[in-house]
């Protein structure tokens, strides 16, 4: 169907009238369109710009001076044709239209819309034609309501089956639940097999409610906000808390119950109005009761120090209180309110106290990819020059460390090197270890929808994930076998001499050994490693090695893996050879897991690097931060993550800094992290909650949350977003920002910021990369980085369109061997556990847990396993199961699901009472020093009693 | 769909237009791009690209007799096709069940036709008569299209004229009878080949070469010959469109998919006609450029399906289907489908999504069918009538066929007359004949009963007074006289009948068939029915019919998307004006 039509299309037009008026408009124009372009409005229900016209609702008709009249949203103009929009007839015809469906509509007094929002488009309509329900027709279609989802209200008589919600489900957000069912007057819209909506396969995106012109979808009250009519609430434009997508949104506050109550997607150039549950529905966990609202102090008698709750101990057994969030009841008592001063001076004079006695490398602070770029510049200014040493670090080390040091390698940036949304001009999309239906549901929308206008999509997962759904090719690989995947892809690319010569030539390095080492993967040794057949491996390198423009999107499949650099470099040379970087629908996209992973990262929250990957150990750069920061720094590199938690527990780090971190359920081997966290002689631990690693410390700072503070975020795309202060925070919690600045005055670091605008000046000047970005031209929608003219442009979508920032502007390639997962299955131990993350959950849950809709719809740990393993073990669905590691074992419900493959199992990590960590292995990357969190052998057994009620 | 690799970045249709980084910005909706390509081609709202799941649902029903809903979920998870599409065909089509079948199905037609010849007498007989039999289960139903023997009842899908309990007890023990096709013994005059004599000579010559497309096209032209089916489009000027467009492929289809009440002209055309009707297909996709053909027959015509099966395999057998057809360098193949049900699916773009595998709905039209049609390909649709005639026109020439006219109107006609007459059947006259004529030919009104009024239409005509009864029925005079020729169905209507309940029963049967698309006819039929209905059931008659029911006529008829729509309240419209003595507009 790529033909040259639509050019041809665009250029020639048809000359009409409308309403006597002479119009001249490109051929297709529908006759709405241009009667709209003349400011000349027809009504419509079940049309909306932003969906394919269907012309079902017929108030659009229009005389066209034939038989029978037009529906105009989906009538193209056509040469001479004479329109009239309105006239008396059509107005008639209109109201009768109008008539007929408001008799199957609930009294406007019930109205779910009307008693909410009170924006019925049928009611405004009926009201500008003058007309009730009732007026001569028989009332009623009973066809029912659907109370069945937590959020979301279903009233079937309501529905006027435009089509909207249809659309918005299928070509929107390419989730495919809704549709129409049945005939005639019994034509109704349903979910799956007619399921009520609560369970059915819907993911409670919202797009539906979104679409929806009448009452027949709308959103429930969360915690019991009402939802008003717009103009009674404030509208709030920022940006979602979660994922690394950062869609953009407007929140509705009630200023009289400082709180949400809903949420709205808002244009903007990546998301575009799109949102996920997360997003539309997951706003509440920052006035959930459980906030933290003053400064907490440990107890004398709370020494020595451990874990204070029966789950953290690990002697969970005798949990009170089945599932859920840290036990208040249980942890509190050891904590005493403090005022801020007191909380701040005892934190200032331990901290300093470790550092003067055993030397700045005692010192630790982990940051957050959740907190701003002002919060993350902030806090590894403090670390640095406040303490002296580079042991700074945040969660980027156990999501996208190894992605970015291969990144870093091979092309001098960590960044992707195109937007999701560049997806749209690819041929072949590759996604590779990557659940974005579930951890990037918008990004994932925009690859569904790419593959429906013609991309071809091929999913390489060791899970048959969500958007193996949509795939053209799915390719379930055996876990850990990646290298020797893609250097089979590769293999075939260089055997079928399908290599961009040109592109290798003048941008690519060490192309030699790479096809040196690739001869060694044939299709069938690749196959036989990757356990895929040879033919599949041929076809994707040749469809890959075709494409006119290729893209790879990666996820946690590559990253968390002991081989994930070498994982990434492969993917990094897959696009090398091929040309594929530096054009539109080509490029390396790393899709970052939270809202300001990008941000943090390009903040300087890594123990190598200053603000924008400035090397620590490179003198030039590092006196350019001295002088900045009027301090010595540190010329070594710091500690990671993974090796902070090593340090602590043979006497290195001994006080540490967490800000809105909670290794205790991210990090691997909670066995030892808990060793770890006891060990530490100081701990204060900054958050919104009392979360499970705070339960270890000295010092608890109740934090303003997302919602309550100002600062600006990095998106995956490189899009820097102002997120702006939605509500006030609970008590006297503070933003971060404030007391990392109060925290740093009192170790002797002057800080004084006004704001977070003052801050971002500050690192704008020293982030060559934000160069020109300021909070007054962010605008609505924010930008891309770099940007050569914020004031007009969005940005750069296309990354090293001629050289790449490394030293001689080229890639460098680094082609690895294949080399096995660090703990293979065997007959005690036979399973592999994989771990992730839900479509619902986020981290470790501290919010999406306090969230009414996300945890209502899952509320439970669980593991997912194949059928065939399932019936083997004597496990049915729902049934609980004991896994165990040689870490740790844990119990929870079994999923029987397809989705698995045979001897794998699933686990998400969001679940502190079935921490997967306790199972997971820290063995780490040696580049990137992330952990195997893709990878460890685990025995499954049936477990007779659910967690929580067996006796202890 | 293939945007594979290697295709020119310029020939992906262009959305959005909004440049940002030199680049194309996503569009929200993957056909916005498809609507433009195609002006006027609506938004696939609900309808998944792919092969279609109507043979799949088919075929789990076939094993199983209904469609289980494990087996419905394994559907969607071994196609990754949703779960809604499933449904969305499997509540829309009457031929799929989605609980275990009774024993023993009898279905009773309950539409015009019937209901004149004491339908809801028969229907409540047949009902007590097998109210406690559990193996039995009796269904009212919209026209069977056996209106020549009514009132019309099957069982097990198989047209049972008389003897519903033998029926009943065969299926019951488990070796449903199979009626055999109802056939007349004489020849008719459109047909050109004498008995025993070889068939297919025309489209033999065609495939020869001796009788090129453009002539095939101008003879039709010429003979002014025009589609059976109801719409009367000029057939010769239809196939010169399709032949026209340059798109490949092309398509071909014959709509065997007649049900309106009174009409089954079709069915008797395809029992004694068949290897006309093929040929006709035949030469049509000749003529077009089409190699894939198709005959969309309704599954209440199965004695008449396998009549054309074995047609189907006499033409196969005679070498006329293939790569390669006669040497003549021709692909022709030709499949039956069966039709999952549903009166809608008679409107012919309504039988393409069907084709396609989507829920029959009409299409906004323009575009049409001969420029974009199944899978958005040119498709030549005619009904079985039409093909037909298609043969002797090229046999004997335009001029031949235009002289069988009478009353200034050209060709033959076949009629299906049915109501209130003596012999009702399909009749094969000459198009201009009155209905006085043809009301004669059919032995007269029932019992020599006065005339009350008739439709010469079928069921969407508007019905005319006995002062029209020498009009002469053809697509000119019945328009003038306030109706329509539609799909020659002459149903009678004898005094003494209720006029507004007759119309009201036509109603509900388009009320009953509306696919529920659009506004006007979903909703519009619905509430017009309960209005009348009501005003019925009170005892009342046209004088209290209302002004709410002229403002819904006029609503329907102008804004709905099909003639379904827009036919629904014209009967009743009519019998209202006719009793108030008033000339119908």
């Amino acid at each position: 169907m790529a033909t040259t039509a639509p050019v041809a299309a665009q250029t020639e037009t048809v000359t009409l009238t409308i309403d006597g008026r002479e119009l001249r408009v490109p051929r297709g124009t529908t006759i709405w369109e241009a009667a709209r372009q003349a400011g000349i409005e027809v009504p419509a229900l079940c049309h909306d710009e932003r969906y394919d016209p269907v012309g079902v609702c017929r108030t659009c008709v229009v005389d066209v001076g034939a038989r029978v009249h037009a529906a105009s949203c989906v009538r193209a103009c056509e040469e001479g044709m004479e329109v009239r929009t309105s006239t008396p007839e059509l107005e008639r015809q209109r109201a009768t239209l109008v008539k007929l469906l408001l008799a199957d509509q609930p009294p406007p007094e019930r109205d779910p819309k009307q008693t909410t929002t009170a924006d019925n488009e049928l009611l405004a309509m009926a009201d500008g034609y003058g007309v009730s329900r009732g007026d001569g027709i028989p009332l009623g279609s009973g066809r029912g309501e659907d109370d069945s989802h937590p959020v979301i209200a279903v009233n079937h008589d309501a529905c006027i089956l435009c089509d909207r919600c249809v659309r918005a489900c299928d070509d929107i957000q390419a989730n495919d639940v809704i549709g129409r069912s049945r005939k005639g007057h019994a034509a109704r819209i349903s979910f799956d097999l007619e399921d009520p909506m609560g369970e059915s396969s819907c993911v409670t995106c919202g797009e539906c409610v979104a679409a929806c012109p009448t009452g027949a979808l709308v959103n429930k009250p969360i915690r019991e906000v009402p939802i008003r009519p717009r103009s009674e609430l404030d509208q709030v434009d920022t940006v979602c808390p979660y994922c690394g997508v950062g869609c953009a949104l407007t929140y509705h506050v009630d200023r009289d119950r400082n709180a949400i109550a809903f949420a709205e997607g808002r244009e903007q150039p990546g998301s575009r109005r799109r949102l996920c549950v997360k997003g539309r529905y997951g706003f509440d966990y920052a006035s959930n009761p459980q906030r933290l609202t003053v400064p907490l102090i440990r107890r004398e008698g709370s020494y020595p120090k451990g874990a204070l709750s029966s789950d953290v101990r690990g002697d969970g057994r005798g949990r009170r209180k089945p599932g859920g969030v840290v036990d208040y009841d249980e942890v509190m008592p050891h904590f005493r309110e403090a005022s801020w001063e007191e909380a701040l001076d005892l934190a200032a004079t331990r901290l300093k106290g470790i550092h003067s006695e055993h030397g700045p490398g005692a010192i630790a602070g982990f940051g957050s990819a959740k907190c701003s770029n002002e919060e993350a510049y902030l806090f590894q200014k403090l670390i640095r020059a406040g303490f002296g040493t580079n042991n700074v670090d945040h969660c980027t080390r156990l999501c996208h460390a190894s992605s970015v040091a291969a990144l870093l390698e091979g092309v001098g940036s960590g960044a992707v090197t195109t937007t999701y949304g560049d997806i749209v001009n690819a041929d072949v999309a590759i996604l590779a270890g990557t659940n974005t239906t579930s951890n990037h549901p918008v990004a994932a929308s925009f690859f569904k929808q790419a593959r429906r206008r013609g991309t071809k999509l091929i999913v390489v997962d060791t899970r048959r994930v969500g958007i193996a759904d949509h795939a053209d090719i799915f390719c379930r690989i055996k876990p850990g076998t990646d290298v020797a995947f893609y250097n089979g892809v590769m293999h075939e690319v260089i055997r079928r001499d399908l290599v961009d010569r040109e592109f290798i030539a003048d941008r690519v390095t060490n192309y030699a050994k790479l096809a040196k080492v690739v001869r060694d993967y044939p299709p069938e040794r690749a196959g036989q490693i990757c356990g895929v057949g040879p033919d599949v491996i041929r076809e994707i390198g040749r469809l890959w090695g075709e494409a006119g423009a290729g893209i790879i999107f990666w996820g946690m499949g590559i990253s968390q893996h002991t081989t994930g650099t070498d994982n990434s470099r492969c993917l990094i040379a897959m696009c090398s050879i091929t040309g594929n970087v530096g054009r539109p629908g080509t490029g390396l996209h790393p899709l970052r897991g939270q809202n300001n992973v990008q941000g943090a990262s390009d903040a300087g929250l890594i123990p190598m690097v200053f603000p924008d990957y400035q090397k620590v150990d490179n003198p030039e750069l590092r006196a350019k931060f001295e002088r900045a920061w009027d301090r010595e720094l540190d010329p070594e590199p710091g500690l990671t993550v993974t090796e902070i938690v090593a340090s602590a527990l043979h006497g290195g780090v001994r006080g540490m800094y967490m800000v809105g971190e909670n290794p205790f359920l991210s990090d691997p081997n909670v066995n030892k992290v808990r060793k770890a966290l006891a060990a530490l002689e100081f701990l204060v631990v900054e958050d919104i909650f009392l979360t499970e690693t705070a339960e270890f410390a000295d010092v608890v700072l109740p934090a303003a949350s997302y919602m309550e503070k100002e600062g600006t975020y990095t998106n995956t795309d490189r899009r820097v977003q102002l997120g702006r202060k939605v509500l006030d925070p609970p008590g006297e919690a503070r933003p971060d920002w404030e007391i990392i600045q109060d925290l740093a005055n009192r170790i002797g670091l002057p800080m004084d910021y006004a704001s977070p605008r003052e801050v971002f000046e500050e690192l704008e000047a020293l982030m060559p990369s934000y160069h020109g970005l300021s909070y007054d031209n962010l605008g609505a929608t924010g930008k891309l980085y770099p940007n050569d003219d914020p004031e007009h442009s969005d940005g750069t979508v296309v990354m090293f369109t001629e050289a790449f920032p490394t030293d001689d502007g080229k890639a460098h390639l680094r082609p690895p061997e294949w080399m096995p997962a660090k703990e293979l299955p065997d007959d005690e131990y036979p399973f592999v556990l994989n771990t992730g993350r839900l479509l619902q959950h986020w981290h470790t849950g501290t919010m999406t847990r306090r969230s009414y809709a996300l945890d209502a719809i899952e509320p439970a740990a669980a593991v997912w396993i194949h059928p065939d393993d399932a019936a083997e073990l004597g496990i049915g669905d729902g049934e609980f199961a004991r896994v165990s590691s040689r870490r740790g074992s844990i119990e929870l419900a079994a999923r029987i699901s397809h989705r698995e493959t045979r001897g794998n199992c699933f686990i998400p990590f969001h679940f502190r009472e079935a921490a997967a960590n306790l199972l997971t292995i820290d063995e780490i990357d040696p580049y990137g020093k992330i952990p195997e969190y893709k990878f460890c052998a685990v025995r499954i057994e049936p477990a007779r009693f659910p967690v929580g009620t067996e006796a202890g | 769909m293939d945007g594979g690799p290697g295709a020119d970045r310029a020939g992906r249709p262009a959305g959005g237009g909004d440049e940002r980084g030199g680049l194309k910005e996503a569009v929200d909706g993957r056909g916005a791009a498809a609507a433009r390509r195609v002006p006027g081609a609506e938004g696939r709202a609900g309808k998944f690209p792919g092969p279609s799941l109507i043979g799949p649902l088919k075929a789990i029903q076939r094993q199983h007799g209904w469609l289980p809903r494990e087996e419905l979920v394994r559907l969607s998870r071994e196609t990754r096709r949703p779960l809604y599409e499933i449904q969305g065909l499997v509540s829309f089509y009457p031929h799929f069940r989605t609980e275990a079948p009774p024993k023993v199905e009898v279905a009773c037609c309950h539409d015009l036709a019937c209901w004149l010849n004491g339908g809801e007498e028969r229907i409540r007989v047949i009902r007590d008569r097998y109210a406690d039999d559990p193996e039995v289960e009796v269904r009212e139903v919209s026209c069977l299209g056996r209106c020549d023997a009514v009132p019309a009842v099957s069982v097990g899908d198989e047209p049972a004229a008389s003897g519903v309990e033998e029926l009943v007890e065969t299926a019951r023990a488990g070796s449903p009878e199979r009626a055999p096709a109802k056939r007349g013994t004489e020849p008719r005059p459109n047909d050109p080949y004498a008995p025993g004599e070889e068939r297919y000579r025309v489209l033999r010559r065609a495939l020869a070469g001796e009788l090129p497309a453009e002539r095939i096209i101008a003879e039709l032209t010429d003979s002014r010959l025009r589609g059976m089916g109801g719409a009367g489009f000029p057939t010769g000027k239809k196939w010169e469109i399709v032949a026209g467009e340059q798109t490949q492929p092309k398509y071909a289809i014959c709509n065997a998919d007649e049900s309106e009440p009174g009409t089954f002209k079709d069915r008797q055309c395809l029992a004694e006609q068949p290897h006309l009707v093929l040929e006709g297909l035949l030469l049509g996709m000749l003529v077009t450029g089409a190699e894939q053909g198709w005959v969309f027959i309704r599954h209440e015509y199965g004695p008449e399906e396998r009549v054309l099966e074995s047609e189907l395999d006499a033409v196969r057998e005679a070498g006329l289907l293939g790569s390669d057809v006669l040497g003549s360098g021709r692909r022709l193949d030709l499949e039956i489908f069966t039709s999952p049900g549903g009166y809608i699916l008679g409107e012919e773009s309504a039988l393409l999504e069907c084709l396609e595998g989507h829920r029959g709905e009409p299409r906004n039209k323009p575009p049409f069918p001969g420029n974009h049609g199944l899978w958005g390909k040119p498709t030549l649709i005619n009904s079985v009538e039409t093909f037909a005639h298609v043969p002797v026109i090229l046999e004997r020439g335009a001029e031949w066929w235009r002289e069988q006219g009478a009353n200034g109107a050209t060709g033959l006609k076949l009629f299906a007359v049915s109501g209130h007459v003596e012999r009702p059947g399909v009749y094969c006259v000459p198009l201009g004949t009155t209905a006085r004529e043809l009301i004669e030919l059919a032995g007269g009104v029932k019992d020599g009963a006065e005339l009350a009024a008739f439709q010469p239409g079928g069921a969407s005509s508007n019905f005319l007074s006995p002062d029209d009864l020498d009009v002469p029925l053809d697509f000119d005079s019945l328009p003038k006289a306030g109706s329509m020729l539609g799909s020659g169905a002459l149903v009678v209507i004898a005094a003494g009948t209720d006029l507004l309940a007759a119309a009201t029963n036509v109603l509900r049967f388009f009320r009953d068939e509306s696919c529920g698309k659009c506004v006007p006819c979903r909703v519009g039929s619905h509430k017009a029915h309960e209005i009348l209905t009501e005003l019925l059931a009170r005892g009342e008659g046209t004088e209290a019919v209302d002004e709410r029911i002229f403002e819904l006529e006029e609503t329907l008829r102008m804004t709905s998307i099909c003639g379904l729509g827009q036919v629904a309240l014209g009967p009743v419209r009519s019998v209202v004006e006719l009793e108030r003595g008033r000339a119908p507009a």
